[in-house]
């Protein structure tokens, strides 16, 4: 069954990394739209071996109207923070045994 | 959120440092194609042609997602993080991704945080003024109607009618304004 879905994507990735770059190399370009490089690959990096805490030590970590990706797998709850998010962009974790990936 | 496998196959990602339509490029370490964040789909690589499953998530707030799912964990994150990296960037309205949006008509301002739906090559962009009350409304999408709502964990989810009065669930992008309408040139607000 497809699902409603919303998917984080806010920051544009690295906007504030390469603002100082004045002509950034074009890739390439698709569907008529250039694909600028602004970084090396990995330089902000991604999450590989993500660690959890329980609801309640992350009360002491959070806080309250901090905005969180949730997710759900079978019963397994998981919450990112965003301002967490912001220092890696993506999360390579697995819930429930599904390989998933937390973009923002 | 997107099922990391791909025909069987598990694929990490990681930060392909690279940007198009002014957002984030994924790039897989298995094989190397890039991806974009905002479609899923592979744009160059040897898997360039296929598209990412998506998997339902919501964005919310850490107290309202936490009395929803009092089980939750959380990605374990440094005491040292308070706030956004990028702050000054999210409150500037006047900055708009790093490149010149292209399409931006004056319709919303860029910084707008609108719930993006699209079926097939029409697309809406639903503002929080649209949806609040917590009831649903429908909008037009060609010839569909769509019912958007936001739910009690805050996540606003979107139902396509399929003619024979029932609904299918389908994909909502949370999205900057800006993004959308690079995405979307020609998509209808609902504000």
């Amino acid at each position: 069954m497809k699902v409603a879905v919303t998917i984080a994507l806010l920051v544009p990735l690295a906007t504030m990394v390469a603002a100082q770059q004045p002509q950034p190399e074009v890739h390439g370009t698709f569907e008529g739209e250039p694909m600028y490089t602004v970084l090396p690959p990995d330089r902000i990096p991604a999450i590989r071996t993500p660690e959890f805490v329980t609801g309640e030590e992350a009360d002491r970590l959070m806080a309250p109207d901090e905005p969180v990706l949730g997710v759900v797998v079978q019963g397994d709850a998981r919450a990112y923070s965003l301002w967490h998010l912001d220092r890696h962009e993506i999360v390579n974790d697995t819930v429930a045994g599904r390989a998933l990936a937390a973009t923002w | 959120m997107y099922a990391r496998e791909v025909a069987g196959r598990e694929l990490t990602f990681l930060v392909s440092g690279k940007l198009w339509r002014n957002s984030l490029i994924m790039q897989d370490e298995e094989t190397g194609t890039l991806w974009s964040h905002v479609t899923g789909e592979a744009l160059e690589g040897e898997l360039a042609g296929t598209t990412l499953e998506v998997v339902e998530s919501v964005q919310t707030d850490w107290r309202s997602w936490r009395d929803r799912y009092p089980g939750t964990r959380l990605l374990v994150k440094d005491t040292t993080i308070t706030g956004s990296r990028y702050a000054d960037y999210l409150d500037d309205p006047e900055r708009t991704g790093l490149f010149r949006a292209r399409w931006l008509t004056g319709r919303l301002p860029g910084k707008t945080l609108v719930y993006g739906i699209h079926v097939g090559p029409h697309a809406a962009a639903v503002t929080d003024g649209f949806l609040s009350g917590g009831r649903a409304r429908e909008i037009e999408l060609g010839d569909r109607t769509v019912h958007v709502r936001r739910g009690e964990d805050g996540g606003v989810r979107a139902w396509l009618g399929t003619g024979d009065g029932q609904t299918e669930p389908i994909d909502v992008l949370e999205v900057f304004w800006f993004a959308w309408s690079g995405f979307y040139p020609h998509t209808e607000v609902y504000d």
